[in-house]
């Protein structure tokens, strides 16, 4: 047998990994809500889905497509480096894309291509790494019955609250009119009684 | 049991000493029985409440603050790690407490990516999500001893291949699965070594052959036709394998090599018994220069020469008669894969005459042990490729079934003849 005085530190070193590697998980993304550039993504629909890690609603987006010259030159799945501004409304805007990071370039976001559209003109949709967004059991199809409802309603926006910094992103709310969808939820609840 | 003995040495049919020396071994034996229902208990036990947590997990309290809910990702795993290192200060010699803490530990970690995950609405990668878990939870095995994290870790590998390879559209090929899968082999056989005949060790031998068997089609791209040489190498070689010493001493269901082997060759065999098959081989056109570069080609070598060699070296003191109907199939198969090529209704017929003879060598060495279960196993490898054949040929409905019925009174008679013969043996 092998002696304890081996194998009890060997124990602790992999007890230490296993929790530093969530512990650095959270460490990045509390540096990224904090410190990270805060962008609005106008959201097309929400799905909402039952997955084993818990509920939450499935988001995607107007401002996911950029044309681009030569459809074979990207590949489904690659990564690449999407350039971001925002327009006139203060929502997310694509830039540019491409295979490298450029130098300097703080307001980028590192995602892979979605889909590559072959007739012209060709198009790339962007894979956004932040279109799930984790709600409490029972609020995420109510989410979903109130973004419906408010979809006929032009004057009603919603969009996705993310958080970037250093090409990494966190999905830091979805709003309807400025308000989280969570409040929503809530306050329709409250009504209803 | 117990009255058995006192009346056996009361009629004097056995002494005081062996009464004692029986008494004492059965009393053994019931004490290791226990000792496994506490492992098994304790096992389900933890499997549960690991689950439990990552269920109650699942409902995403939004009443909790982000750090309180981050703070309670780490107790589970803290709790395991607690768990795992008592178990081996003080608890190193019982096999309950090793595997129930390293399970609910196993778990745990998995639970507090998950709920990390969650917190941050991170994207659903399950692929990264898999192999940082397996990752974290790999040490286990060594540092805890622990056969059950093998088990689990082989399960997670073998989703994560899966995922990588089979439901995710990706970018390159990955090959981490087969190397991830080598880490688990001096575990394997540290349990071949020192606990051969237990269950973890037949666990292994059934779910290290399938892993393989489920993952090897992930090297089937770009000449995908080739990993039905890769396949059929594979069930000849882990059929070599199930008839070596070790396996043969055991019983069948224990063996997990013998039994996909033989399952794996005869429904390879029956689907290539169609025509289809080969005209679609047929329709690609392969150039040498570039096939041997590809990965599925130098699988394909690679297992078919260790199943060539393997099975020489069984053989090699053997006669004809010796040599099971099935050990020779992979080798048939390349050449009659080559034949194909140029002409695929050879193929079909070789294909099929290999499927009826070795359903009447199974039916023959059936009879010669007097052996019900080969000779039925026989007869159904060959009910089977005549009812495969049904779909090729346009037969009217009565000849099919005549043909069903003769099957059937086969089938009855087969067993009717080996039963009266068995009682007149008796």
């Amino acid at each position: 047998m092998i002696n304890n005085k081996i194998l009890l530190p060997i124990f602790i070193l992999v007890a230490l990994v296993q929790l530093s590697v969530p512990a650095k998980m959270i460490f990045d993304k509390e540096d990224i809500l904090n410190n990270g550039k805060e962008y609005k993504f106008k959201t097309k629909s929400i799905y909402p889905n039952d997955p084993f890690r818990g509920k939450y609603i499935t988001l995607s987006f107007y401002e996911d497509m950029i044309e681009v010259e030569n459809g074979a030159d990207w590949t489904e799945g690659e990564i690449i480096y999407v350039s971001l501004t925002t327009d006139r409304e203060g929502f997310a805007k694509i830039k540019s894309v491409s295979k490298e990071n450029l130098v300097n370039n703080q307001d980028f976001l590192k995602t892979k291509v979605g889909y590559i559209a072959d007739n012209d003109p060709k198009m790339l949709t962007i894979d956004y790494p932040f279109d799930r967004f984790y709600m409490e059991e029972s609020k995420a199809y109510d989410a979903e019955s109130i973004y419906l409802e408010s979809q006929p309603d032009t004057s009603q926006i919603t969009y996705a609250l993310v958080s970037i910094k250093d090409g990494e992103a966190v999905l830091k709310d979805v709003l309807i009119n400025g308000v989280s969808i969570r409040e929503i939820v809530i306050k329709e609840r409250e009504n209803q009684k | 049991m117990i009255k058995d003995i006192s009346e056996l040495v009361k009629a004097d049919i056995i002494s005081q000493e062996t009464a004692n020396k029986i008494s004492a071994y059965y009393r053994r034996k019931a004490g290791q029985s226990t000792n496994r229902l506490f492992v098994v208990f304790g096992i389900l036990g933890s499997i549960f409440v690991g689950l439990g947590i990552i269920l109650i997990i699942a409902h995403n309290w939004d009443n909790l603050l982000r750090t309180t809910k981050t703070f309670l990702a780490f107790l589970p795993p803290l709790v395991g790690q607690l768990l795992c290192g008592f178990v081996l200060l003080k608890k190193q010699d019982s096999v309950a407490w090793r595997e129930s803490g390293t399970t609910f530990l196993f778990f745990s970690v998995g639970a507090t990516i998950s709920l990390v995950s969650q917190i941050y609405n991170m994207p659903g990668n399950l692929s990264s999500f898999l192999l940082t878990w397996m990752l974290l939870c790999l040490p286990l095995i060594y540092v805890m001893r622990s056969s059950i994290a093998s088990l689990l870790y082989l399960i997670g590998i073998t989703y994560y291949g899966c995922e990588t390879n089979y439901w995710t559209h990706s970018y390159s090929e990955s090959y981490l699965h087969w190397l991830l899968l080598l880490t688990i082999l001096p575990h394997y056989y540290s349990l071949y070594k020192k606990k051969p005949q237990s269950n973890f060790m037949i666990f292994h031998n059934w779910l290290i052959p399938l892993s393989v068997i489920i993952n090897l089609g992930t090297l089937a791209n770009p000449t995908e036709e080739l990993i039905f040489v890769t396949y059929f190498s594979f069930f000849g070689l882990i059929y070599s394998i199930g008839n070596l010493d070790f396996f043969t001493k055991q019983r069948l269901r224990n063996s997990g090599y013998k039994v996909l082997g033989f399952l794996g060759t005869i429904i390879l065999l029956l689907i290539s018994s169609f025509d289809s098959f080969w005209e679609y081989l047929n329709k690609q056109d392969y150039l040498l220069s570039k096939l041997i570069k590809t990965p599925e080609f130098f699988a394909s070598a690679i297992v078919s020469l260790s199943a060539g060699m393997l099975l020489l070296l069984q053989v090699k003191n053997k006669s004809l008669n010796g040599i099971k109907p099935i050990s020779p199939v992979f080798i048939l198969f390349i050449l009659t894969f080559i034949i194909g090529q140029s002409s695929p209704i050879s193929a079909v017929l070789l294909i099929n005459i290999f499927i009826f003879a070795i359903g009447l060598l199974t039916i023959r060495d059936g009879a010669k042990i007097n052996n019900l279960g080969l000779i039925n196993c026989g007869s159904l490898i060959i009910t089977a490729v005549l009812l495969s054949r049904f779909f090729d040929i346009e037969l009217s409905f009565t000849v099919r079934g005549c043909l069903f019925v003769s099957i059937g009174f086969g089938f009855f008679a087969t067993n009717y003849w080996m039963l009266k013969k068995r009682k007149s043996n008796d």
